[in-house]
């Protein structure tokens, strides 16, 4: 990544989507007034769900939502990265791969039965992958959806080449902060505990529980899940679908290292 | 002796005045046997009787989110301006423990260099205690650092005599409003009322690790290689729980955020926990405690061994919110007891 900041001329700034819901698009369509400061520093030079126009030169900034689950995607992202200076993955599904990710959890020819039926042959489908295990990610926000003002915040450090670090505390530091009730203590489990912070408990503050969507943190508690499994009467079947909703494609990082 | 009578049913008047010159927050209840500290505009919304709120008062000396300054970069020189926001404001109902927990905060804020953000937004707090004549729950443990019974620290301080509160007025502030708000002078009879609640206090609050609190310092000392410390750091989660809801835990990291002019910016100040994985880390990749083990031990350190080198105090006000609020069950009561029985 090229460390210098971006000033010249308004850095030319292009979004795009593979597998994903176009969700976290719709985040940033619905920013609101920090759109209108967005747009004042940055120069928006393709985003479908937007816009028709497209760029032909290089982009200063690509924003990738979605992961990787075709051979065609995988061509197509090597040649978004090779046209960026910097590139942000962002949403579960780019970040860490996100619910495309339960697709891993079966044979690969039998899903592909499953979804497109007895012709599935002519189909093309691969492991879903998010970007980083495919070309290298300068960025990350995670989340599903993003929280819109981390976005704002990558986006700031991308434009002034300052690295940013996706939070690895738990969710629950955030939580406490916010001054929630436990949601173990009305006794529902939710995965704050193993979960990224980032996301200001956004999920729980408005009554939900964590779903684990920023993805795991670095070093999870294992034993402490055990405990809190039996503290709380739980079955450990229901806190590992939990989590693999969100965290299948962890499996395919060397260590957790990118 | 300055100590006046609040009758019950007028507590609601008495939040009402007060709350006509400044804002009030008082005990709340909230779901599942939880309280937090909230803004209230009579008394029917406040919870006399609670167990400790999720976050301590704390909250508003220090916030875990706080502007220091703004800046702009855009000319020759960088330009700042310090910020302050302090507005007026009442703190109902703080329990022995969270007062003995601003003491102590106090303290480390009023040390050279001197913290001006804290120090002036507490001078802007009046403070009315709120007596607790029995224990909150099993996870207390305020005797063994003598914190459940008052010691200054307060503006007002309320006693609950049944039909009446009887208000000890500890500061010149606190009299001028007693005065305006007209509250009658106790009698010896409310005197007498208020002493045999201090005398049942005596009997039922009794040091709940049954260790001479003089010992707890060595404790530390010798059981720095304990295997209580592995214990804990096997089960515990490192979610900064305990460190987020302790009463004197005031670790906090600095940032500053640029706008999306890229020109200016703020500098803000947020909590931060040493049972962070990152908190002792630093450049090239060394971290001083690496093992939630570690972090945890440094956690009871700084509660129980270093602040009496310091500060001639604990930091433990025996609130038990880190032991309510653990989600891996880490009760300070028991590490405090498998240590002892080890050590003492």
């Amino acid at each position: 990544m090229n460390n210098a900041p971006i000033t010249a001329t308004k850095p030319k700034v292009a979004f795009f989507d593979f597998a994903c819901c176009e969700g976290c698009q719709l985040q940033v369509a619905n920013l609101g007034e920090p759109l209108l400061d967005i747009l004042g520093a940055i120069d928006v030079v393709e985003f479908r769900e937007v816009m028709s126009e497209k760029w032909d030169k290089d982009y200063d900034v690509a924003i990738i939502e979605g992961s990787i689950t075709d051979h065609h995607a995988e061509e197509r992202i090597k040649k978004i990265r090779a046209r960026s200076k910097v590139l942000i993955a962002y949403g579960a599904c780019a970040a860490t791969g996100g619910v495309n990710g339960m697709k891993n959890s079966f044979q690969l020819d039998e899903i592909r039965q499953y979804v497109y039926g007895k012709d599935f042959k002519f189909f093309d489908s691969a492991k879903t992958r998010p970007i980083h295990q495919v070309v290298k990610v300068d960025y990350f926000v995670n989340g599903c959806p993003i929280y819109p003002p981390e976005l704002v915040e990558v986006l700031k450090c991308a434009l002034r080449g300052l690295p940013y670090t996706v939070p690895d505390n738990p969710v629950c530091s955030e939580c406490k902060l916010n001054e929630n009730v436990c949601m173990y203590d009305k006794g529902v489990a939710c995965l704050g505990p193993w979960t990224k912070a980032g996301c200001n408990s956004w999920c729980v503050n408005n009554g939900n529980i964590c779903y684990g969507c920023r993805g795991e943190v670095k070093n999870p508690a294992k034993n402490a899940a055990n405990d809190v499994i039996g503290k709380y009467n739980l079955s450990s079947d229901l806190i590992q679908n939990k989590f693999e909703m969100y965290n299948k494609c962890k499996e395919g990082d060397t260590n957790g290292k990118k | 002796m300055n100590y006046h009578i609040l009758k019950k049913d007028e507590l609601d008047g008495f939040i009402k005045k007060l709350s006509n010159s400044m804002k009030v927050v008082a005990p709340v209840a909230k779901d599942a046997g939880n309280f937090a500290f909230q803004e209230v505009s009579g008394a029917s919304e406040i919870a006399l009787k609670y167990i400790p709120t999720i976050l301590p008062p704390k909250k508003y000396f220090m916030p875990p989110r706080e502007k220091m300054l703004d800046f702009d970069i855009s000319g020759p020189q960088p330009v700042d301006k310090a910020v302050l926001d302090a507005p007026e404001l009442a703190v109902f109902g703080v329990h022995t423990c969270d007062l003995a927990g601003i003491q102590c905060l106090n303290m480390v804020f009023s040390e050279r260099p001197r913290d001006y953000n804290y120090l002036r937004r507490k001078e802007k707090i009046f403070l009315i205690g709120m007596e607790c004549g029995d224990y909150c729950d099993d996870h207390a443990s305020c005797a063994l650092v003598n914190s459940h019974m008052p010691s200054g620290g307060y503006d007002l301080f309320f006693t609950d005599l049944g039909d009446r509160f009887i208000v000890h007025v500890n500061t010149h502030k606190a009299e001028e409003i007693v005065e305006e708000m007209g509250l009658a002078k106790a009698a010896s009879a409310d005197m007498t009322a208020l002493e045999k609640i201090r005398e049942h206090k005596r009997g039922a609050f009794r040091n709940e690790i049954g260790v001479d609190p003089r010992k707890l310092p060595e404790m530390f000392d010798k059981g720095a290689k304990s295997k209580v410390w592995e214990d804990v750091g096997h089960r515990c989660v490192a979610c900064g729980n305990c460190t987020n809801v302790c009463p004197t835990c005031y670790c906090f990291d600095m940032a500053d955020t640029i706008n999306l002019d890229m020109k200016t910016g703020h500098r803000d100040r947020t909590w931060d926990s040493c049972q962070f994985e990152t908190f002792a880390a630093v450049a090239g990749g060394e971290n001083f405690r690496e093992e939630r083990a570690d972090r945890q031990r440094h956690r009871y350190s700084r509660k129980f061994k270093f602040p009496l080198d310091r500060f001639y105090r604990f930091f433990c006000t025996g609130c038990g919110r880190c032991t309510r609020t653990c989600m891996a069950d880490i009760s300070l009561k028991d590490t405090l007891k498998t240590l002892a029985k080890e050590t003492v």
